[in-house]
């Protein structure tokens, strides 16, 4: 990977995160909108690893409670159950169903673990600017951010057992306030992979003044 | 430091005219494309339906050729609210306990969370499986139907702003999914029936995701222009990796 590429930066051009429109901006320099979109053009999204460490210490933080207070209850005639986001995995593998207990694994317990671990390594690699496997990384990035929703399942297995199953005493489920944290866990591991900027991956050389 | 900037702060949204002496600092190049993800840079090249225009540096996607034109996105759309509005119109499950029935919707469900005290999640949930994907629709339509036309659509700028934004929200397909693992987990309890609604959110998966698949740089493209006239590539850059057949 010695081959050098032409980069924007030294060309004297940026383009357009939004629109994708290239300008020329020989002047370069600060506060340059883009004049099809008037989004603000940045070589790099500032204070971009500040923003991505913030929100992935929040979804770190906010993964305890979500694993161990109960996502819901359930009420049948024999008394009241608390089911985790573990217990209901258990029960789907129990019941014979094992595909969607993987995938429900896969989604609401080891994507949560791996997207925050993923993104502390990008932060670290790019707070060092460093020049390790860079093609991975930004792999690793895409991967991140196109699996990032997809946690999101649980959430909506929970809130679509209350509606269906609501037969008072018989039988019926309540969410319970695991839930909330785990949401938060995915809307904020989302927050930190839209605020990493994969172009830190790529470090100018460092002759190249930081803009 | 954007965030300092006062009348900057929520341009995501309302996309201010830049001012003459921003214009005159940029030229634009519609002769040249550059990734998102690395800041390399490449000659602008048309696209055949099927190929895929992948950066030679970090492998990022830049461009996918659309097999729609503006009036094939258009009939997609308009299909995708028809199916939206018989998904969330519709039970999505039937559910029957001793003789009682209980007719399930992504309504029932919300309202449900919502009386149960958990008013952040039922707000999360109707958001991203209801709100926003309607969002995403009625602003393609916003877009489209005047472009067929051959105008410019009121607030265009601020309403691809806010489709950039909200397409990331959208989760139609990950409800999807949970629908399935509901109507699984759920079947043990009682017996149920699948309804329309949940035959019509599959088929909004699929629209979506057809729609979506250009992504939004070519639609600015198409909506706002700028590259009208491209000009011979520099010959000094090397073209992206096309995956697919030339043009």
């Amino acid at each position: 990977m010695t081959q050098s590429y032409p980069t924007a930066r030294e060309l004297g051009l940026h383009g357009c995160e939004c629109c994708g429109l290239v300008l020329s901006t020989p002047e370069g320099g600060a506060w340059l909108r883009c004049p099809r979109c008037a989004f603000e053009l940045h070589h790099e999204k500032p204070m971009s690893l500040q923003r991505t460490s913030a929100w992935l210490l929040t979804a770190a933080l906010l993964y305890v409670p979500a694993n161990v207070l109960p996502v819901m209850a359930t009420q049948s005639v024999l008394g009241r159950d608390t089911h985790t986001l573990v217990g209901g995995i258990l029960e789907l593998w129990a019941s014979g169903s094992w595909e969607l207990a993987l995938i429900v694994f896969i989604a609401s317990i080891a994507v949560p673990l791996l997207k925050i671990a993923s993104l502390g390594l990008l932060t670290w690699t790019a707070h060092r600017r460093s020049r390790w496997r860079q093609r991975e990384r930004a792999g690793l990035y895409r991967l991140v951010e196109t699996v990032g929703h997809w946690s999101m399942l649980d959430v909506f297995v929970v809130v679509l057992l209350v509606g269906m199953v609501h037969f008072g005493v018989l039988a019926s489920v309540e969410p319970e306030a695991g839930l909330l944290a785990f949401g938060a866990v995915v809307v904020a591991t989302m927050l930190a992979s839209s605020s990493f900027d994969p172009r830190l991956i790529w470090p100018q050389s460092p002759s190249d003044e930081r803009a | 430091m954007a965030s300092h900037r006062g009348p900057l702060r929520w341009s995501w949204l309302r996309g201010p005219e830049p001012t003459a002496a921003e214009r005159g600092r940029c030229t634009p190049r519609p002769d040249l494309l550059v990734c998102n993800e690395c800041e390399a840079v490449y000659p602008r090249q048309a696209l055949a339906h099927d190929a895929v225009l992948r950066c030679r540096r970090c492998g990022a996607t830049l461009g996918r050729g659309h097999w729609l034109a503006v009036d094939g996105q258009l009939a997609l759309t308009v299909a995708a609210l028809v199916v939206f509005l018989i998904g969330s119109a519709s039970p999505i499950v039937t559910l029957e306990l001793r003789g009682i029935r209980s007719v399930a919707s992504l309504y029932e469900a919300t309202l449900l969370t919502w009386r149960s005290g958990e008013h952040l999640v039922a707000l999360l949930s109707a958001a991203t499986a209801f709100a926003f994907p309607l969002v995403v629709i009625v602003l393609r339509l916003w877009v489209l139907v005047p472009l067929l036309a051959g105008r410019r659509a009121p607030a265009l700028v601020p309403a691809m702003r806010l489709l950039r934004w909200v397409m990331r929200w959208s989760m139609v397909e990950v409800f999807m999914l949970g629908v399935l693992i509901a109507v699984v987990r759920g079947a043990g309890v009682t017996s149920l029936v699948l309804g329309p609604g949940i035959f019509a959110y599959a088929g909004l998966t699929l629209l979506l995701t057809a729609i979506q698949a250009s992504g939004l740089h070519e639609l600015w493209q198409q909506a706002l222009g700028f590259a009208d006239s491209p000009h011979a590539p520099p010959s000094a850059i090397a073209p992206a990796a096309c995956v697919g057949a030339p043009p």
